[in-house]
């Protein structure tokens, strides 16, 4: 029974210890650290989360109790059992991001000394830095380091409970010393050697992206419609190619199979490499066009028709696309230049590449084949397309967001009965009726357009741009776009999807919290491109700081810096930087210390006395201590006296403020000059006493 | 190995830090490392800085530099809490051997503010806590006494680890003021025996004893009062009265009336009476040898005959001897011998 008692209260006393405020600040700050993870987290974990953080709190208050041992464990065992459940044996980032969540929430129910709140201080701190592998944007970095500002906030409380000023004192405090730091630290983050990568783990997520996919349902795009997110930046080194011009290219998709339009061609799996971000460094040239695109956990990369690729980290493979090394799972910048030249051979296509861009289903859709042959009869190749378009124009098809289910024979029912579609169904459709013409075709699926960020100094290219359309091979000519949409809907082609569905009113219909979806009103459009310029530069800047940019950035500088010279330079910084920080606080205290005039020459009296071998003792008296002096060295044993008086009688006359100011100088220079007095006498004294050394150090210590 | 680094390490400083009732740190006399929880911080930053390394991250590498700043900032801090404090001893306490005497002790900050400090000796520890800028607080350290006689902390720690725990910063003080300990009070058997009879036995003694008073001759240390002037008068002699019969009498505690006990276990009995008379306010004398106390009554009185009791053959620790006086510490690990014993 008593045993019992004991080990139930021991943890409550104990728990005591921690103070409230500190732990209320340690879990503020978790809960700003999982705000990143939001998307990323099951809805069931952050419920477990909220929960034991509030039993700890609970708990703190005293209105329940922490749980004992076997209760902890069996809560231990349990969640872990539901965690593997739900993760099933699969590794991603995310299900080791919500580990890691679990063992920060687990450890709530255990936290009860100071030493468990330093474990989670530790743990919250790298929670943080993964947070900085997802979200690299401005506000996010904002929201990490804020976090771990509350978190030594928190170690602040727990050290001083009992500090006035809370949580304004420990705020100050801390921003005083960071500004105190910060150029050491901007220093460093220039300066420090950015080396090659010692080992790495793909960042690969098991939750989808938004983004463009490699297969083409129709319906998938017109989802991708809805969304507001940002897929890429571009800045141009010259001018803007105008709107109708933004065909910016992804995947080219050339089979088509029960209704859906897929890949092809095998894409080999590429073993993930180490982590290779340079995007290319220095001015941009006219031609070229710096690219940084939001991680999409796929190899493709978007360019412009006839690019080609100027950085190291995206290469040109086959149809002109463009694919990077590994997959993009954090935000990549890459560059790339527009190839203006004449092409100088006449391009032809291999009889296996035509049968594979003639591929179609065996039957199904008869009415669009009937359609094919009618054309080809009457036409040439360029002939079947151009009617085809104006088909497109002259009839009354629709661009909508929301177009009718077409289940069976899909491609018949949009082109001859519904006539409502999307960019997906028409580009499918158009390929279609080409092939069945004996045109090889095929959909290439991308962006389309792209808004002028603030200044007009880049291009925003959102979800929501993302678009299909057709290429069709032309004997002389090569691959030529044709674009279906454009000949439906001018305007999704020249100003964007918002004008093409301004109509419909479906432009973002289920995101209200998007800035994008207010883009007429002239406020908050001004916000919304302030802000992303902000996250552009920052990211450009110095979220994509990196090797080469670093060494961009010092061949600039004198000297010419190699990766060796700024580990020595940066080793440099930080000796510098603190002894420049020891030797100002040595100042300080220094100044400090003489601030009193009076007390520097007492100091110096002291000393002398010392070096006389009459060392002072504590609460010693002035008077006393010169004749103690007088006693040893008998030769400055009047201005000993002397100097003691006069020391006497500046500490203990009454006091009279503007005299004793007036005279204070004056004072200070004759007791100076009685100091001075006494050393030489002390040297001459010395002198002659050499032949019979220390005889008077000794005398000195037998007269007490 | 350990051992002799370990002495070397004291001994280096004793000299740093000589003894002294008021001690001003200053960055002579403070040290400052990393806490057990500042190195597994420095450990983290390194993870850090490999994650930073590995996926190429700026962000990464901005917040190690950040954090690793902010050490720094702090190492800073942790040092300017303590420095400019001077701690001062301002009364040393008194009590029986075994309890804890309090140390009076005050902390004047400096220009800036002392945050979170700590005063300890050995295991006991005392929290300070904020002292502002120009300010100053006290406080009371008990030190653990291991016998009677003189006390003396060999070094009174002063600690904080402000603002983060991740430093800590130091120094000590080492006194040269004594606290004086009062041998531990145990009953006297002579007089659990003089309850039992009651006031028969003590006053059938008082009146024979009177005549016991043996004259011997005059010796070092004898008081003038005892001095015989008449016969001295008379024949030249400084004969004294050793008033053997008038220690017997219930006025006079007598350092002889124990036969046999140890000279410790006697002044402890001695202490205990005084006690007993000092609570029920009778009059009593105290005879020590070498040193008597006229009987008088009252509670300084008591205090008076308790400190004499506490130092009898005790020599006051001079400022230069370095070592550690009486205090428990000192004892358990069996570095010095009881002072008393020797005796």
């Amino acid at each position: 029974m008593s045993f019992w008692n004991r080990s139930q209260q021991e943890p409550e006393t104990q728990s005591d210890t921690l103070p409230s405020r500190a732990l209320l600040w340690l879990m503020v700050s978790f809960a700003l650290l999982l705000t990143p993870q939001f998307d990323r987290l099951p809805v069931w974990l952050m419920a477990v989360c909220v929960v034991l953080a509030g039993w700890r709190w609970l708990a703190q208050q005293g209105r329940v109790r922490l749980p004992g041992r076997w209760l902890r464990t069996g809560i231990l065992l349990a969640l872990i059992a539901v965690y593997l459940i739900r993760v099933q044996g699969s590794f991603t980032v995310d299900t080791a991001a919500s580990f890691f969540v679990l063992t920060v929430g687990l450890k709530w129910l255990e936290t009860r000394t100071a030493r468990d709140f330093y474990v989670l201080f530790y743990i919250l701190v790298y929670l943080a830095t993964v947070n900085f592998l997802f979200h690299q944007e401005v506000h996010w970095a904002l929201v990490n380091i804020g976090a771990i500002g509350l978190l030594l906030i928190g170690l602040q409380v727990l050290n001083a409970p009992e500090l006035p000023g809370g949580m304004k004192a420990g705020w100050r405090r801390l921003g005083v010393m960071l500004l105190k730091v910060l150029p050491i630290v901007v220093l460093l983050f220039v300066f420090f050697p950015r080396m090659e990568p010692l080992w790495s783990v793909p960042l690969v997520s098991g939750k989808a992206r938004t983004g463009i996919s490699d297969t083409m349902r129709p319906g998938d795009i017109s989802s991708l419609a809805q969304s507001s997110a940002r897929a890429f930046r571009v800045t141009f080194g010259g001018s803007m190619p105008e709107y109708r011009d933004r065909y910016w290219r992804g995947l080219i998709l050339d089979t088509l199979d029960d209704g859906t339009w897929r890949q092809s061609g095998y894409e080999p799996y590429r073993r993930p490499g180490r982590v290779d971000l340079d995007g290319g460094v220095g001015e941009l040239q006219p031609q070229e066009y710096d690219v940084l695109m939001e991680p999409t956990d796929q190899r493709w990369a978007f360019a412009l028709e006839r690019s080609v690729a100027v950085s190291d980290n995206v290469v040109k493979e086959a149809d002109d696309l463009f694919r990077f090394r590994r997959p993009a799972d954090s935000p990549v910048r890459y560059r790339l230049a527009r190839d203006n030249s004449p092409e100088q051979t006449v391009p032809t296509l291999e009889p296996g590449q035509a049968r594979r861009y003639l591929q179609l289903p065996a039957s199904g859709n008869p009415r669009a084949r009937a359609l094919a042959a009618d054309l080809r009869q009457s036409n040439s190749e360029v002939g079947v397309i151009r009617s085809l378009l104006s088909r497109f124009r002259e009839q009354p098809y629709f661009y909508t967001l929301r177009p009718p289910r077409m289940p069976d024979n899909g491609i018949d029912s949009l082109l001859f009965d519904d006539m409502r579609g999307f960019c997906a169904h028409y580009a499918g459709a158009t390929t279609f009726v080409l092939r069945s013409a004996g045109i090889p075709a095929r959909v290439v699926v991308g962006y389309q357009g792209g808004e002028s960020g603030a200044g007009d100094e880049y291009l925003v290219v959102r979800q929501y741009d993302a678009h299909a359309w057709v290429e069709a091979w032309v004997e002389g000519q090569g691959w030529v776009r044709i674009d279906p949409t454009a000949a439906i809907a001018p305007n999704r082609i020249e100003s964007g999807l918002r004008d093409a569905v301004a109509e419909e009113g479906s432009f973002l219909e289920n995101e209200w919290a998007s800035a994008q979806r207010y883009g007429d009103v002239a406020l908050i459009r001004w916000a919304s491109q302030q802000l992303d310029r902000i996250n552009y530069q920052w990211q450009r800047w110095v979220v994509g700081y990196q090797g080469q940019s670093q060494m961009d950035l010092m061949s600039r500088l004198p000297g010419g810096f190699g990766i060796k010279e700024l580990g020595y330079l940066t080793a440099g910084i930080v000796g510098v930087g603190l002894l420049i920080a020891g030797l100002i606080s040595a100042l300080q205290m220094r100044r400090g210390a003489s601030r009193d005039r009076y007390g520097r020459v007492l100091g110096a009296w002291y000393q002398l006395c010392e070096r006389a071998g009459v060392p002072v003792r504590s609460g010693e008296t002035p008077s006393a201590l010169a004749s103690r002096l007088a006693a040893a060295e008998p030769a400055v044993a009047d201005s000993a006296r002397l100097f003691a008086r006069m020391v006497n009688s500046h500490y203990y006359r009454p006091q009279s403020k503007s005299a004793s100011a007036r005279d204070g100088s004056d004072e200070i220079q004759r007791m100076r000059r009685l100091l001075a007095t006494m050393r030489r006498q002390l040297r001459k004294a010395g002198k002659n006493q050499r032949s019979n050394p220390r005889h008077l150090a000794h005398s000195g210590k037998l007269s007490d | 190995m350990s051992r002799l680094i370990r002495s070397r390490w004291q001994r280096w400083i004793n000299r740093r830090i000589p003894r002294s009732d008021v001690q001003l740190l200053t960055q002579r006399n403070l040290f400052i490392l990393p806490t057990a929880p500042g190195v597994v911080f420095g450990v983290l930053l390194l993870i850090m800085l490999i994650t930073g390394i590995n996926y190429q991250n700026s962000l990464i590498y901005l917040v190690t530099f950040l954090l690793g700043a902010v050490f720094v900032g702090a190492m800073h801090q942790t040092h300017r809490n303590l420095a400019g404090l001077e701690l001062t001893l301002v009364q040393t306490g008194e009590g029986f051997a075994g309890d804890d005497i309090l140390f009076r002790l005050r902390a004047a900050a400096g220009k800036d503010d002392a945050i979170a400090v700590t005063l300890s000796d050995g295991d006991t520890s005392v929290r300070i806590g904020h002292v502002p800028s120009g300010q100053s607080a006290d406080v009371a350290l008990p030190v653990g006494s291991a016998f009677r006689g003189y006390l003396r902390p060999d070094r009174i720690r002063i600690e904080t680890r402000f603002p983060f725990g991740l430093l800590k910063a130091w120094s000590w003080m080492r006194p040269i003021s004594t606290a004086v300990v009062f041998p531990r009070p145990i009953a006297a058997p002579d007089v659990v025996s003089a309850v039992d009879d009651g006031e028969q036995t003590a006053s059938s003694r008082s009146p024979e004893g009177n005549d016991h008073a043996e004259l011997r001759p005059w010796r070092d240390g004898d008081m003038s009062q005892r001095v015989m002037w008449k016969r001295f008068a008379r024949s030249g002699q400084m004969v004294v009265a050793d008033w053997e019969a008038d220690k017997r009498s219930p006025h006079w505690l007598d350092f002889n009336a124990f036969a046999g006990a140890d000279h410790e276990v006697r002044l402890s009995y001695l202490s205990w009476l005084v006690v007993e008379r000092g609570k029920s306010g009778s009059r009593f004398g105290l005879n020590l040898p070498g040193q008597v106390i006229e009987p008088d009554s009252g509670p300084a009185h008591a205090t008076r005959c308790l400190r004499a009791l506490a130092v009898w053959g005790e020599e006051k620790p001079r400022d230069a001897v370095g070592a550690p006086y009486g205090t428990r510490r000192t004892t358990d690990s069996g570095r010095r011998a009881k002072p008393g014993a020797v005796i």
